[in-house]
């Protein structure tokens, strides 16, 4: 291969000048003239009968402009996928605290409120299920939809992994695991609440800017929503303000709301969430009750592996049926078994709802099965990172859904390098038999994290590219870059595969006009996808001024070379790119292409638990070293480490970037980030309540790179984005054991659980939500 | 409620407005044009919002508009301009400090606060300096390393006078 020029190299990002210096234009920052103030009145019961819904009254409000309900939208504005359970106004039942029943627009966002005060909304409260636990109990209130068959209308879905018997193999193993684990709910806290602004086009249509993961599911949500034929919609993205799998349903069920304010009013109309609305009535990932049994030899040989989970979806789907299928899919973590069984429940209750939060199930079961793997290589009396290097998945070995890892399988040389890179052995050494108040502990994880949507569903991205008059070229990408890089990475590649300087290139943020439809921009997929999109879509354009070349240098197309932009020829006189490109005009040709990339295809057999779920996967292991205080339960994380095998790294600053940003996002999880609902109430409504880390409690992490390509990623690279967060919450919680000798098996670890093993009673109420509505 | 006549040196330019008694800074900031001062919790936990009032750094949610009356403020664009950005920005678009970048402009502020009062400053006084400041984006490492990248060029190497 010849030495690459953009790929690796040090490049900053397309997008830096300009967020720096308070140029980018973020929803809230985007004013229209005429612009109307939208603002929903939402719900304070949690599960509840609209009895009487009058709007009649705030239409008579100054300033008012329109209002809406389900009844304003196709099928009562009915939505969602893979199951469409959820309204963008919520229709005949509200069944989560905060969910949106009606919206205003109005001239200011005073008379918006006046408007939603002023809505006469009559809720006969229903029995509501607060616990996952009961909510398939026969008597339990039915929070999801009439199903076709005779399960629970509270059950959502069940899915499972299938290899031999392995409550059987586990009978028969020397060393046995029977534990049970909690994970709770987190909130994604992007620093920018959500927001959306639609306006009016002429021809009877709208263009929205929304602040959406998925532009091109947001436009098909609208036109199915608002009963518009797909060519008089449009979605244009504006930046984004972090997302972390948030900004999704949410922000489609926003849009269509002032999309149909616009239509009503003819005026651009304007939502923005305040963080109470935001925190309110957002959805959050999804907590999950796990059991794990295991069993081992007496050598630390690995067999057997049961894993059942209990996830509660809320009151809506969302990504639920698709985030428990990637949990059931790493449940049992990246080690080599015997036998194995993975059964991930889900089912409906009136806790909010959940949705897609970065990592998509694999964080949650990551925490489990990290710290079971680690409490076994305790019981068999091995250090818990050889125990992991004996028993982890190797290329030709086979996973424990019956797939053979042909290729890219960096984690024994991410274990191997963490060890060295933490000093592990010393310190564990060191840490083992402390007395004092001021305790140090050293714990590992491993993870692996499938890359894209594996067998979820048609895995496909496309990309554009033409060369403007100025020599410049305009490249676009059907997938959306809300913070992660993915504009810089795509321009990378574009430059790398033209051969071109990365600053001709102007990647452009989508526009449903101009772009091609990519699916979702989820699942860490965008450098695979997006990028194997840009990838082709430079090589058709580059082969166009190939021919150029040729035909200005009188030679053969295998005779031309590069020297920087230019081309040379037989005759080694080099020749400018510009010139190529007039020479290609001359010719007649066109300097525009398309690229797309569609994944190979693979099967995961549902029904029996079976199957390739991934292309390929990532690969990785995080060292944690915490501080404990015995005195208080107080966990300070003083250093990590972080070796990862997101196969080649494009855009290395950006990379290391989604590393420290993951961990930082664990390291919450891990110790502070709590949601609670009490009786569907939820108490943290603003960042006073609810706690991310800050620079204070985030230590200087150390991530460094094993680069084990893929041969179907673009330069061999698969993912970073979500893999980067999952292993760190129980690297964590087990340096905390390390520390303690006490194990703390619910997330988050917080100080009463550290100092004392158990939560204290605090009480709930409705107050915090209500107020929060207010204002 | 009557409107309160107020003067605002924001960037450089002169503002003379009514403003009411319970406008925040931020609202007032933001309704004149100033959207580079973000809104994230209107409650003085996240940083979003911070400006410099008289040379100090505070979150415009916490004060109202008539309490900022004839004062001098700098907002991030009133430090550079994209041809000229201030060694802080520069620092952080070089040093990968910026992702979603809604933080951003809250932060170079936090930052321009601490190095005007403290040029030599150590890594744990830069991170206390801004751990006012949310970012769940970047885990804060590149963005301590931009500021001190900025500090060691803003200040002459050897013995140079503030």
């Amino acid at each position: 291969m010849t030495e690459l020029q953009y790929i690796g190299k040090p490049a900053r990002r397309v997008d830096a000048l300009e967020k720096v210096m308070g140029k980018a234009k973020y929803i809230a920052d985007r004013k229209l003239p005429g612009m109307l103030h939208a603002r929903c009145l939402r719900s304070e019961a949690p599960h509840a009968l609209i009895k009487k819904l009058d709007v009649t009254p705030a239409l008579a409000v100054p300033g008012v402009r329109a209002v809406i309900t389900s009844e304003d939208f196709f099928e009562h504005s009915l939505f969602g996928f893979p199951v469409k359970d959820e309204y963008v106004l919520a229709y005949r039942k509200v069944r989560y605290v905060g969910e949106a029943i009606a919206a205003v627009a109005a001239d200011t966002p005073e008379a918006a409120l006046a408007g939603v005060q002023a809505i006469v909304c009559e809720l006969e409260p229903l029995p509501g299920v607060f616990d996952m636990e009961h909510a398939l109990d026969p008597d339990a209130a039915q929070v999801g939809p009439d199903r076709p068959d005779d399960q629970h209308p509270n059950f959502l879905d069940l899915l499972i992994v299938r290899q031999a018997d392995p409550l059987a193999e586990i009978e028969q193993c020397a060393v046995k695991l029977d534990e049970r684990y909690s994970v709770g709910p987190q909130e994604h806290a992007y620093i920018e609440p959500e927001g959306a602004l639609a306006v009016p086009t002429r021809e009877g249509g709208v263009l929205v800017y929304a602040p959406n993961q998925s532009p091109f599911v947001n436009y098909g949500v609208l036109a199915m929503v608002l009963d518009l034929p797909h060519n008089l919609v449009r979605v244009i993205q504006p930046p984004v303000g972090g997302s972390f799998g948030g900004k999704d349903d949410q922000i489609y069920q926003m849009s269509a709301q002032v999309a149909k304010l616009a239509l009503l009013t003819g005026k651009p109309v304007r939502l923005v969430y305040s963080r109470e609305e935001s925190l309110i009535s957002s959805y959050k990932r999804d907590p999950m009750h796990i059991r794990i049994r295991l069993g081992a030899d007496s050598d630390g040989t690995l067999r057997a592996v049961k894993f059942e989970g209990l996830m509660d979806s809320g009151a809506y789907a969302s990504e639920s049926t698709f985030t428990a299928w990637r949990g059931s899919i790493h449940a049992m973590g990246a080690y080599r078994y015997n036998a194995c069984a993975v059964d991930i429940k889900c089912v409906y209750t009136n806790n909010g709802y959940y949705g897609a939060f970065r990592g998509f199930g694999n964080t949650e079961v990551c925490a489990g099965i990290e710290q079971a793997i680690d409490e076994l290589a305790c019981a068999v009396g091995m250090d818990p990172l050889d125990f992991r290097l004996k028993n982890c998945l190797h290329v030709g070995d086979r996973t424990a859904h019956g797939q053979i890892l042909t290729e890219s399988v960096g984690l024994p040389d991410c274990i191997k390098t963490v060890r060295r890179l933490s000093d592990w052995d010393r310190k564990r050494a060191a840490y083992a038999n402390q007395t004092g108040n001021i305790r140090r502990g050293i714990g590992v994880a491993a993870l692996y994290h499938g890359t894209s949507l594996g067998a979820e569903g048609a895995d496909y991205a496309g990309s554009t590219i033409a060369v403007e008059q100025n020599y410049s070229i305009d490249l676009t990408s059907g997938l959306t870059d809300y913070g992660t890089g993915s504009r810089t990475v795509f321009t990378l590649i574009a430059a790398e595969e033209l051969g071109v300087s990365p600053d001709r290139i102007h990647m452009q943020r989508p526009d449903t006009d101009t772009a091609i439809e990519s699916g979702p921009t989820v699942a860490s997929r965008s450098t695979m996808l997006g990028g194997n999109a840009a990838r082709v879509a430079a090589d058709n354009l580059r082969q166009t001024l190939d021919y150029a070349a040729a035909d200005l240098l009188g030679c053969e197309l295998h005779q031309l070379v590069r020297s920087g932009e230019a081309y040379v020829g037989p005759d080694e006189e080099p020749v400018a790119w510009e010139r190529v490109v007039d020479h290609a005009r001359e010719m007649g040709l066109a300097l525009s292409a398309h690229g797309k990339w569609t994944a190979p295809r693979i099967e995961w057999d549902h029904h029996h638990g079976t199957g390739t779920p991934y292309m390929a996967y990532h690969f990785a292991s995080q060292v944690a070293e915490v501080e404990v205080d015995m005195r208080t339960g107080v966990v300070q994380v003083v250093n990590f480490w972080a070796v990862h095998d997101p196969g080649k790294v494009i855009f290395p600053q950006g990379a290391y970037g989604q590393v420290y940003g993951g961990v930082a996002q664990g390291l919450g999880y891990a110790l502070m980030e709590q949601i609670t609902y009490t009786n569907g109430y939820l108490q943290e409504t603003n960042f006073e309540s609810y706690l991310i880390p800050t620079s204070v409690d985030v230590p200087e992490i150390t991530a460094q790179f094993v680069e084990a390509p893929f041969s179907k990623g673009p330069y061999g690279a698969k993912n970073i984005a979500e893999p980067s967060m999952v292993p760190a919450a129980p690297a964590i919680l087990n340096a905390i054991y390390h520390a303690t000798g006490k194990r703390v098996r619910d997330l988050p670890a917080n100080l009463e659980r550290v100092l004392l093993g158990h939560d204290l009673a605090k009480g709930g109420s409705a107050k915090a939500c209500k107020l929060g509505l207010k204002t | 409620m009557k409107p309160q006549l107020i003067t605002l040196h924001i960037n450089g330019r002169t503002h003379a407005l009514a403003a009411a008694p319970n406008a925040t800074l931020l609202e007032t900031l933001r309704d004149l044009g100033y959207v580079d001062v973000k809104s994230g919790c209107e409650k003085g936990d996240c940083g979003a919002c911070a400006v410099l009032l008289n040379g100090e750094a505070v979150n415009s949610c916490m004060v109202l508009a008539g309490q900022a009356d004839e004062a001098t403020i700098v907002t991030a664009t009133g430090l550079g301009t994209v041809t000229n950005p201030h060694p802080l920005q520069q620092a952080f678009a070089d040093h990968g400090a910026i992702q979603c970048g809604y933080c951003t402009p809250g932060f170079v502020i936090a930052a321009k606060a601490l190095l005007d009062t403290n040029p030599h400053p150590t890594e744990l006084e830069i991170r206390e300096a801004i751990s006012g400041n949310l970012c769940r984006c970047t885990g804060y490492g590149q963005i301590v390393e931009a500021i001190q990248a900025a500090a060691e060029q803003m200040v002459p190497a050897e013995g140079g006078a503030r």
